[in-house]
């Protein structure tokens, strides 16, 4: 990470305030790492966050320009700065579960539609963790959390026959995949096919919370029997198992096959100009 | 010069594309819909973009995303969809982004009445957003030609000031057929009194100064500044701290900025004043058309009477109701709200009252006999459900 880290990260925001155990860190690090694989460099990227525990502990830490939106509003911001931003610059999103899957669900769903080039990893934590630890969309069925004191019986959006990811293929996405933080290489590698996408890319990465997920759902705050617990929850797409929760792997690859959102907005202008001038 | 039998959403757009707006961002509603519409007509041919949103919360967080990539923008809306701008607008302030925003506004409370004049967003103007600890800037038109020269005014404020300018039409104004003047040369534009000011970038490393000071370039994007923006309270170089000293110093500059530099935005009309006027009639916006022939027919009959129509509503003009006089606030909402600003400012030996209809206009006749009573020293008669009290 050293050589990472001097490279895009902002020294400053080094060590992060996440808490002690907390698995953004391995999210933050694969995409970092993703990014320095694809050739990326610290101008070519506009990164944006969002509030919540993912925002807030990797807002500031590209060296790069940067900015965090108001909670889940960050993907309408994203499609504006999109269509001002020169084509070449990417534009990179940390945000959280609630934000994408909860509030600003509908704001991703329009983005996905218009297929605005953005690279967007959603850091679920399996709740909302910074307010203290509530259930989430994503949260598993039977946990107990601060507000699902009796288990959680909504239903939720991971589960098979409402898998988020289906719903964003089918509102049209181009590149959308799956996993959790242990991933390691595999996850590396989804973003590195997510950054190479000129379109909208989502990466939905699982990450342990040792300070209220842990504690209230699973009775530990033990980082690695959580770790554990969520990679034993874990399998390749093909690979379920009975326990299985989370399906890990490319959902869709589709990239590059649609336009993108600015480009064809400036090619329907630039056509209309030449109409009138 | 060109001229017009035009809207004030017709005014609004041209103004927009001429102050050097590319972006737009909305999402339909009455009585603003047109300039929407108007607005996807026009931005493509001078190179720019309209986007139709999902929602008013997309279309002004999509109008501040472009206006930080350094495209100057601008959203419009009526009451409805303007509490709903509550949230970007935050954003927008507390990162000192320019952006212009209209609120046609119609008859509420909630949807109302949607064709029919309103001002119920005189407070929700100054108040937008959450969390207090800011100023806001906002002009309010009386006609299509003014809706077009304070559009493009709000242009050269919201970047000057570093901070989203809202212009509160209301549906007459924005729906109005009326007589529009455009200028088309830049001495024509002079002659208007026009004034543009031009899109620049930060180049860092301090974006968010603590001090009052203006024509600080905004934040942008993409520039490779190292620019740094949040909803949180910024350390100068942008970055998320949560101490009440940087807070007190970030809410300085935000409140101080456009207070100390009041008279950069301060524009009023005034009638009649000289003689010390007995009753001042105050109105903005479309009534202060009507209250301007009832202030003017009083005076051809002998009655001492002043008017005073605040161009710019916030900050609001204090400076203006510094005489000891009666004061009539006539506005389009029936709970009064402009007049409790005016009881504030007005010295404490004066008498401040309130006329107030909503979806129509008052009528010079309605005026006269309010005048009439004042001039006896009696309070604005009331029909049976109005009162006094506000």
């Amino acid at each position: 990470m050293d050589y990472l880290a001097t490279e895009y990260l902002r020294s400053r925001k080094i060590p992060s305030t996440a808490c002690s155990g907390c698995g953004l860190g391995q999210c933050h690090k694969a995409l970092v790492k993703a990014i320095d694989g694809v050739g990326l460099t610290v101008s070519d990227i506009v990164w944006g966050t969002s509030i919540g525990c993912a925002g807030r502990q990797t807002f500031a830490t590209w060296k790069g320009d940067s900015f965090a939106g108001t909670h889940g509003r960050v993907y309408a911001i994203a499609r504006g700065l999109r269509l001002a931003l020169p084509p070449e610059k990417r534009i990179v999103l940390t945000v959280g579960d609630g934000d994408a899957f909860g509030i600003g669900f509908n704001h991703l769903l329009h983005a996905v539609r218009t297929n605005a080039q953005m690279t967007i990893m959603v850091c679920d934590n399996l709740g909302y963790q910074s307010t203290g630890g509530q259930f989430g969309w994503t949260t598993p069925p039977g946990v107990v959390t601060d507000s699902s004191p009796y288990g959680m019986f909504e239903p939720n959006w991971v589960q098979p026959e409402r898998d988020v990811l289906r719903i964003l293929k089918e509102a049209g996405a181009t590149f959308l995949a799956r996993h959790v933080s242990m991933d390691g290489a595999s996850l590396v590698e989804s973003l590195t096919k997510a950054l190479q996408n000129n379109g909208l890319s989502l990466v939905h990465v699982v990450y342990p919370c040792t300070t209220n997920f842990g504690k209230n759902a699973l009775g530990t705050r033990k980082p690695v029997e959580i770790f554990n617990w969520i990679k034993r929850h874990a399998a390749p797409l093909g690979k379920e198992k009975e326990e299985t929760i989370w399906r890990t792997g490319i959902y869709h690859d589709a990239s590059n096959s649609r336009p993108e959102f600015s480009t064809l907005m400036r090619r329907k202008v630039d056509e209309i100009r030449g109409r009138y001038s | 010069m060109k001229r017009y039998l035009e809207t004030g959403n017709f005014g609004v757009a041209q103004a927009a594309v001429m102050a050097g707006c590319r972006v737009f961002c909305g999402y339909p509603i009455t009585p603003a819909t047109e300039i929407a519409e108007a607005m996807s007509g026009l931005l493509p041919r001078v190179g720019g973009f309209y986007v139709q949103t999902e929602d008013e919360t997309a279309a002004m967080h999509m109008a501040i995303g472009a206006a930080l990539g350094g495209m100057k923008a601008m959203t419009a809306t009526s009451g409805p969809g303007f509490i709903l701008y509550a949230d970007p607008y935050g954003w927008a302030i507390g990162c000192e982004i320019p952006l212009v925003v209209l609120n046609s506004q119609r008859v509420g409370p909630v949807s109302g009445i949607t064709g029919a004049p309103g001002q119920g967003e005189f407070y929700l103007s100054r108040y937008v957003t959450q969390g207090g600890n800011f100023e806001t800037i906002v002009l309010a038109p009386n006609s299509a030609q003014e809706a077009f020269f304070l559009t493009i005014e709000a242009f050269y404020l919201s970047e000057r000031f570093r901070t989203p300018v809202t212009v509160l039409a209301d549906q007459l104004i924005t729906d109005g057929w009326e007589d529009l003047s455009i200028p088309e040369t830049d001495e024509e534009k002079q002659a208007m009194g026009l004034r543009f000011a031009e899109r620049k970038a930060h180049p860092g490393p301090q974006f968010y100064p603590p001090t009052d000071e203006i024509d600080i370039p905004p934040v942008v994007l993409g520039k490779d500044t190292g620019a740094l923006c949040s909803d949180w309270t910024p350390t100068e170089e942008g970055y998320d701290i949560e101490t009440v000293e940087a807070q007190h110093k970030h809410a300085y500059r935000l409140i101080y900025k456009i207070r100390n530099h009041r008279d950069l935005i301060t524009r009023h009309e005034s009638l009649f004043l000289d003689d010390d006027p007995k009753i001042i009639a105050v109105a903005f916006g479309t009534p202060s058309r009507v209250v301007k022939t009832a202030v003017k027919k009083a005076r051809a009959q002998g009655k001492k009477i002043g008017m005073i129509r605040p161009i710019s509503l916030w900050p609001f003009p204090d400076e203006l109701f510094k005489r000891n006089a009666t004061y009539l606030s006539v506005e389009l909402n029936y709970d009064g709200q402009m007049v409790r600003e005016i009881q504030r400012a007005a010295p404490r030996e004066s008498s401040v009252h309130f006329f107030g209809k909503c979806g129509e206009l008052p009528t010079v006749a309605e005026l006269s006999q309010i005048f009439d009573d004042l001039l006896q020293g009696k309070p604005p008669r009331r029909r049976g459900w109005e009162t006094e009290a506000w």
